[in-house]
């Protein structure tokens, strides 16, 4: 026999009693070892430029003083470094019957839900960075949004194709009257 | 008028050649430095006197044009299936679309004064998420245009009985009710429209430099005379020499500021009765339609399953004139949120709850669309304290201390800024105001005029809950509701409260059985 008792509104489940996952281990190293690579490229820019300038400039009588640009390095390094330490935590998700949330920022504190029967794709990708810590990126898509309108970065692998293949079954579930 | 082909793929009236023709003259304009360039280029390349050049210029201009628009036509199939419209189209580039009458958010149709003369019309179909008008149907038959309208009304009809849109009859048949007119305009509110277009005030920056070339023209003068006063011997005799300059200068800016004041007011007036002379909104059984213009007949039609948000606007001169303008949104990609939108240009207050009432039927009667209504609740006051500090304080502070320097005293002038600036914020902070209600919410924002904002629960897409240093020690958030037509955010709100509203949407939307496109 069908029944569809009314709940009250202090029976509605509540966001703030959800257990938040965190992002997988392995991303804080990803993101440190992004920050690294960005570092050793930029030193290595620079290191390049300067040869240029010396081999260029070097019968003429211009000083360029381009070893200012290596103080450059740690002021680029320092944040890139400890921001993943500060952000990482801070960020979370959380997998529903209906929905998902995901929560970000340090200082502007951020919690997105999506209903699963809101969805209109999901797209999971992975940059071959990302790939060598065995991390994925998963991007929810919702009607009139430019872009992907919620972005979960530094899962991992399994976890993201899992979770993929769990929205999409809710996707497909939902049955809706038009 | 129109030619059937063995494999039900149609030919439309030979006429709509002009349809194309004016598409290809709406994309030169839009690219008007690219497309012209080849011609301007063979202009000054040929040889021949100029006026013979540009002769030729502009015949191979239109052969070349219309013979465009003839092999448009001439490539141009469309095909009416049991549940779809294919439409075949492209001279190099091969086009086929296959719109499904489900995806259908609006078919709207228009009628040039050529097209009046043979009964044909332009049909326009419009589906979710398209960027622009997705399919377009030149030249053909009114009557090919109602029996389409007809028969999406119908596929919409039935999908729709699922969730008892419709009433039904104790056999079960669904009952079509009649059309129900909701608004009709007149001349009275054509004026009210053209007086209160924000197009008139585009037309107010070409102002600013006929001003400053008269501007220019006064000085000259003045300085002339005051010149040929001083050659005289006296400041004061080139004061006096002066002075018919100044007046006549005077005179004639005057007279012409106010000239094109009235003539842009009379363009903007003239524009209202083009666009929505005779306008007629009809409810025809789940469809709002609304019909409307001089020589170009438009007819535009939404249907009410698919409204997202409806915002109800009035700025200064619809204030003055106690009316409304009223926009109603339905799924768009961002681009592209204007251009979609079903506007009903002015309606009065009474007929607010009417209009509100069609819109949103019995999911959201609590609805209100009228700023001045006292439902409206006011965010919390930190809004206004925080803002006076980002926007007038600091910014303030600091151009002084940089600029104390240079000016010195005359620095502190721009502290002039703090109590401006407060005085912004206290009218924004006044004028926010949000109505909560079990289905849906209405947001209530405003300046020198009103804009109100409502949409029901269950057509929200995703909802994020933000929260500043100074908002969390506050506990206070900001709410944002993205919605497939746009995003509604709801600043500073208890945070227990935003919380909760939070989950009641989500729970209204989980629970929800009805789509929410």
């Amino acid at each position: 026999m069908f029944e569809n008792p009314e709940i009250s509104a202090d029976e509605l489940p509540r966001v703030s009693t959800v257990h938040w996952l965190g992002m997988d281990r392995q991303f804080l190293r990803f993101l440190l070892v992004q920050a690294a690579l960005g570092v050793i490229f930029v030193s290595i820019g620079i290191g390049v430029l300067q040869q240029i300038f010396n081999i260029a400039f070097a019968e003429e009588d211009i000083h360029l003083k381009l070893g200012m640009l290596w103080f450059l390095i740690p002021v680029i390094a320092a944040p890139t470094f400890i921001w993943p330490l500060i952000s990482v935590p801070r960020k979370g998700y959380a997998v529903r019957a209906k929905d998902i949330m995901y929560k970000s920022g340090v200082f502007w504190h951020t919690v997105t839900a999506i209903p699963f029967n809101r969805i209109q794709h999901v797209e999971k990708s992975s940059t071959p960075l990302e790939r060598r810590f065995q991390l994925a990126t998963l991007q929810l898509f919702t009607a009139g949004g430019s872009g992907g309108d919620l972005k979960i970065h530094g899962l991992s692998a399994d976890n993201a194709e899992k979770l993929r293949f769990f929205i999409l079954n809710k996707v497909g579930a939902s049955v809706e009257q038009h | 008028m129109s030619n059937t082909k063995d494999d039900g793929w149609q030919r439309t009236s030979p006429l709509a050649t002009i349809f194309y023709l004016g598409r290809i003259y709406q994309a030169i304009a839009k690219n008007a430095v690219q497309s012209l360039a080849p011609l301007v280029a063979f202009l000054f390349a040929s040889e021949g006197n100029l006026m013979g050049r540009i002769a030729l210029g502009a015949t191979l201009f239109f052969l070349v044009t219309i013979v465009g628009a003839i092999l448009r036509y001439l490539f141009f199939r469309y095909r009416i299936t049991d549940d779809s419209v294919l439409i075949r189209e492209g001279v190099l580039k091969k086009t086929q679309l296959d719109i499904k009458f489900d995806r259908v958010q609006a078919i709207n149709t228009q009628q040039s004064i050529i097209f009046r003369a043979f009964g044909l019309v332009t049909i326009m179909l419009d589906t979710a998420g398209s960027k622009k008008q997705e399919g377009h149907i030149p030249a053909v038959k009114m009557a090919l245009a109602n029996t389409l309208k007809e028969r999406i009304r119908q596929t919409t009809q039935v999908k729709s009985s699922l969730d008892g849109a419709l009433h039904k009859g104790d056999g079960g048949e669904i009952h079509v009710d009649a059309p129900r007119q909701l608004l009709f305009l007149r001349a009275a509110d054509m004026v009210r429209i053209g007086l209160s277009s924000n197009r008139a005030l585009i037309f107010l920056v070409f102002l600013g430099p006929i001003i400053e070339q008269f501007d220019n023209r006064i000085e000259e003068e003045i300085g002339a005379s005051i010149v040929e006063g001083i050659g005289d011997g006296s400041i004061v005799a080139a004061l006096d020499t002066a002075q018919p300059g100044i007046d006549i200068g005077t005179g004639s800016v005057v007279m012409i500021v106010l000239g094109v004041l009235l003539i842009l007011v009379a363009t903007s007036i003239i524009g209202a009765f083009l666009r929505y002379h005779r306008f007629r909104l009809v409810t025809d059984n789940n469809v709002l339609r609304s019909t409307g213009g001089l020589l170009t007949r438009h007819e535009h039609s939404i249907n009410l399953a698919k409204i997202q948000t409806v915002v109800a606007s009035q700025n200064v001169m619809l204030r003055l004139f106690q009316h409304f303008r009223l926009r109603v949104n339905q799924a768009s990609s961002d681009r592209t949120r204007s251009s979609k939108s079903f506007i009903i240009p002015v309606c009065e207050p009474d007929q607010l709850p009417v209009l509100c009432r069609e819109f949103f039927g019995e999911e959201f009667l609590d609805a209100v669309l009228d700023p001045g209504a006292e439902q409206f609740l006011p965010i919390a006051r930190h809004y206004f304290r925080s803002r006076v500090l980002l926007t007038g304080v600091l910014p303030a502070v600091l151009v002084t201390a940089i600029m104390a320097n240079l000016a010195g005293f005359f620095a502190l002038l721009f502290l002039l800024w703090i109590p401006l600036n407060a005085c912004i914020i206290w009218r924004l902070y006044k004028c926010y105001g949000v109505l909560l209600a079990r289905d849906g919410i209405a947001l209530r924002r405003g300046f020198l005029g009103y804009r109100v904002t409502a949409f029901l629960h269950r057509k929200v897409q995703r909802i994020s809950l933000t929260q500043t240093v100074p908002q969390r020690r506050k506990g206070l958030a900001t709410l944002r509701f993205y919605l497939a037509s746009g995003t509604v955010k709801i600043p500073y709100v208890e945070f227990e409260k935003a919380c909760e509203l939070r989950d009641h949407v989500l729970y209204r939307i989980e629970s929800s059985q009805k789509a929410w496109h």
